[in-house]
C-alpha cells in the first residue's frame, strides 16, 4: 500500500531572506534583492545583462558551519547544510552532538539508515572548479611574466603587462580537497556526513528541474516505504570571481537585457521581459515523510506531497519544444499520481523564468490544462533564477501558500502576456492543491503537486 | 618564541583533532603522537592558511615533523606579505 507523504519541515537561504520566517514574509511583501553586477565581471567581457539578486552576507555560524567545514566544502553545498539545519529544527527533530566529534550530529530518536537525501543541484561545485582551475592556469604563468615585466620589460610594456597580470589574478593555492569539493554530490553527502545519515543518498543534476525533480524522487522513496523521512531539496552558488557562470547564461541570451530600471527588469509572464534575472544562489531542503511516522512523532504539518512526475522534451538542449506536448504529459501524469484533476488545482507555481521561449510556453500550457482560474504566480519575480535550487524552493513556497491560504504576487507583471489568473495583489484565497513545476535545459519538464493538509 | 603564534597553532592542531590544546606539547610529532595522517595534515595547514592569512603550499611542507617545527614555520611565513 502506498504511503502517505507530507512536510513536516522546511529550511531555505535565498537571496530575499535567510529563514523561512524572513523568506515567507519578504515573499508576501513581494521583495526582491536586485544589484548591478560585479564591476570586476566587466574586465573579462562585454556583458549584456547588468544586475544580479546577490545573496546577503550569512553568518557560517548560523547556517551551522564549522570553520574548517567552510573551508573544505563548495559555497553551495555550505548553503545546503544550513537550510538542512533549520529545516531538522522545524520537524521537530532532536540534533544530538555526537559523542566523538562537535562537528558531527545525529538526529535523536530516528532510524538513521530509514533516512535518505535527495538534493538537486544544477551545476554543482562549479564554483571550486573554476577558483582552482584558475589557479592551475595562471600561477605559474602569471609568475614567469611578473618576473619578466619586473626584470626585463621597458616602461611602456610593464604598464601593458601589468594590466594582463591583473586580468591573471587567481586564488592563493590550489586547494587540496577539490575534487570533494566540486564534485556535484558533494552537497547530498555534506548533509548525511553531518547528521549521520545511512540510508540512500542521491544528488539530480537536472539543470533548473533538480529541485524538483529530487524533491518528486523524494517523495516516491517515502510513498513507495524505501526510507520513512526524506531530506530533499536543491542549492546552488553560482558566483565565481570572473562572472564566468553568469557569462554563459548571458552569451546564451538567458538574461534580462533591458536593465535601465534594476528593479523593474525582472517581470516573468510581462509582455515587456527580456529574460531572467541570474540570482547568486540559494538552497531549499524540505524534510518528507510518512504521515504515520510523522503523527507518531507528533511533527506539525505544512502541506502533504501528493503527486510527482518527469518526462522529457527530446527537442533542443536550450529551449522548449513548440506546443509542450511533454510538459502537457508531465503535468497529466502528475495530477493522476496525485488522484486529481486539472480543475482541483488552485495555484501553480509557474516556472516562470521571465525569458520570452519559456513564459510564452508555459502559459500556452497553463491556460490549456487548467483554463483562466487557477492562480499563478512566479517566483523568479522575486529571487531571480537561482536554477538547481529555484524548484526545491518554489515547491517551499507552494507548501507555504497552502498552509497560509496566501501566495506572494507575481512582481512587475504589468502587461500579462495572456489572460490567466496572474496573482497581482495580496490576499487570502481558498488553496487546496497547489503545483509547483520546473523545465530545464536538456529538455526535462517535472512537476510536484502538493495538496493542503488537514 | 612568538607566544600568541604558538597559541594559535595549538588551537588549529586541537580544531583539527576535535580535542582540548592542554596537554599536546611542542616536541610532539604529528604523526606518531598525535595521529596525524595525510588527511589531516591537509586540513591543519588549511586551517593554518586561514589563521594566518599566508599561503601555504604543500611543498613548503617537507621536513615539518613536530608541533614546534609548525610554529617554527609559521613565524618564517609572517615575515611573507599577508593574502588579500
Amino acid at each position: 500500500m502506498k504511503r502517505r507523504v507530507v512536510i513536516t519541515g522546511a529550511g531555505v537561504v535565498s537571496t530575499i531572506g535567510t529563514g523561512v520566517d524572513e523568506f515567507w514574509r519578504n515573499c508576501l511583501e513581494a521583495k526582491s534583492a536586485v544589484a548591478p553586477i560585479p564591476a570586476n565581471w566587466d574586465r573579462y567581457a562585454a556583458l549584456h545583462s547588468r544586475i544580479w539578486s546577490p545573496l546577503p552576507d550569512i553568518d557560517p555560524e548560523y547556517l551551522g558551519v564549522a570553520r574548517m567545514e567552510r573551508l573544505q566544502l563548495d559555497p553551495g553545498s555550505v548553503l545546503a547544510l544550513g537550510a538542512a539545519r533549520e529545516a531538522f529544527e522545524r520537524a521537530g527533530f532532536s540534533i544530538v552532538p555526537d559523542a566523538a566529534s562537535s562537528r558531527v550530529f545525529s538526529l535523536a530518536g530516528a532510524d538513521a539508515a530509514r533516512i535518505g537525501v535527495y538534493l538537486g543541484t544544477g551545476i554543482g561545485g562549479a564554483h571550486s572548479f573554476l577558483q582552482n582551475h584558475t589557479h592551475h592556469l595562471y600561477q605559474r604563468a602569471r609568475a614567469t611574466l611578473k618576473d619578466y615585466a619586473v626584470t626585463r620589460a621597458s616602461a611602456q610594456d610593464r604598464e601593458t603587462l601589468d594590466g594582463v597580470l591583473a586580468l591573471m589574478a587567481h586564488g592563493p593555492r590550489y586547494h587540496p580537497f577539490v575534487v570533494s569539493m566540486l564534485m556535484p554530490n558533494a552537497s547530498s553527502a555534506a548533509v548525511a556526513i553531518k547528521y549521520s545519515i545511512t540510508g540512500p543518498n542521491t544528488t539530480y543534476c537536472v539543470a533548473c528541474a533538480s529541485g524538483t525533480v529530487a524533491v518528486g524522487n523524494a517523495y516516491r522513496a517515502v510513498r513507495d516505504g524505501c526510507v520513512d523521512v526524506a531530506v530533499s531539496g536543491g542549492c546552488e552558488y553560482l558566483n565565481d570571481e570572473h562572472g564566468h557562470i553568469f557569462r554563459g547564461f548571458d552569451v546564451a541570451g538567458t538574461l534580462v537585457r533591458d536593465c535601465a530600471d534594476p528593479g523593474a527588469a525582472n517581470r516573468p509572464f510581462d509582455a515587456n521581459r527580456s529574460g531572467f534575472l541570474f540570482s547568486q544562489g540559494g538552497a531549499a531542503v524540505l524534510i518528507l515523510e510518512d504521515l504515520e511516522h510523522a503523527q507518531r512523532r507528533g511533527a506539525t504539518i505544512v502541506a502533504e506531497v501528493a503527486g510527482f512526475a518527469e518526462t522529457f522534451d527530446a527537442h533542443s538542449m536550450m529551449s522548449l519544444a513548440p506546443g509542450g506536448e511533454q510538459i502537457e504529459r508531465m503535468l497529466r501524469a502528475a495530477l493522476a499520481d496525485a488522484g486529481v484533476g486539472a480543475h482541483d488545482v488552485d495555484y501553480i507555481n509557474a516556472h516562470g523564468t521571465g525569458t520570452k521561449n519559456n513564459d510564452e510556453t508555459e502559459a500556452e500550457i497553463i491556460d490549456r490544462v487548467f483554463g483562466k482560474s487557477v492562480r499563478v504566480n512566479s517566483t523568479k519575480s522575486l529571487l531571480g533564477h537561482a536554477i538547481g535550487a529555484s524548484g526545491a524552493i518554489e515547491i517551499l513556497v507552494t507548501a507555504l501558500s497552502l498552509r497560509d491560504q496566501t501566495t506572494h504576487i507575481c512582481r512587475n507583471l504589468d502587461a500579462p502576456l495572456r489572460d490567466l489568473n496572474f496573482v497581482r495583489a495580496a490576499g487570502q484565497f481558498d488553496l487546496r492543491v497547489g503545483l509547483s513545476q520546473s523545465f530545464a535545459f536538456g529538455g526535462h519538464n517535472a512537476a510536484v503537486v502538493l495538496r493542503r493538509f488537514s | 618564541m612568538n607566544n600568541d603564534v604558538q597559541q594559535r597553532v595549538l588551537r588549529a592542531i586541537a580544531e583539527v583533532l576535535e580535542r582540548n590544546e592542554d596537554g599536546i606539547r611542542l616536541d610532539a610529532s604529528l604523526r606518531d603522537d598525535l595521529d596525524f595522517d595525510s588527511l589531516k595534515q591537509m586540513t591543519l595547514f588549511i586551517l593554518l592558511e586561514d589563521e594566518f592569512q599566508r599561503t601555504m603550499p604543500p611543498e613548503d611542507m617537507a621536513g615539518i615533523v613536530t608541533v614546534k617545527d609548525i610554529v617554527d614555520f609559521i613565524n618564517r611565513k609572517l615575515q611573507e606579505p599577508a593574502l588579500t
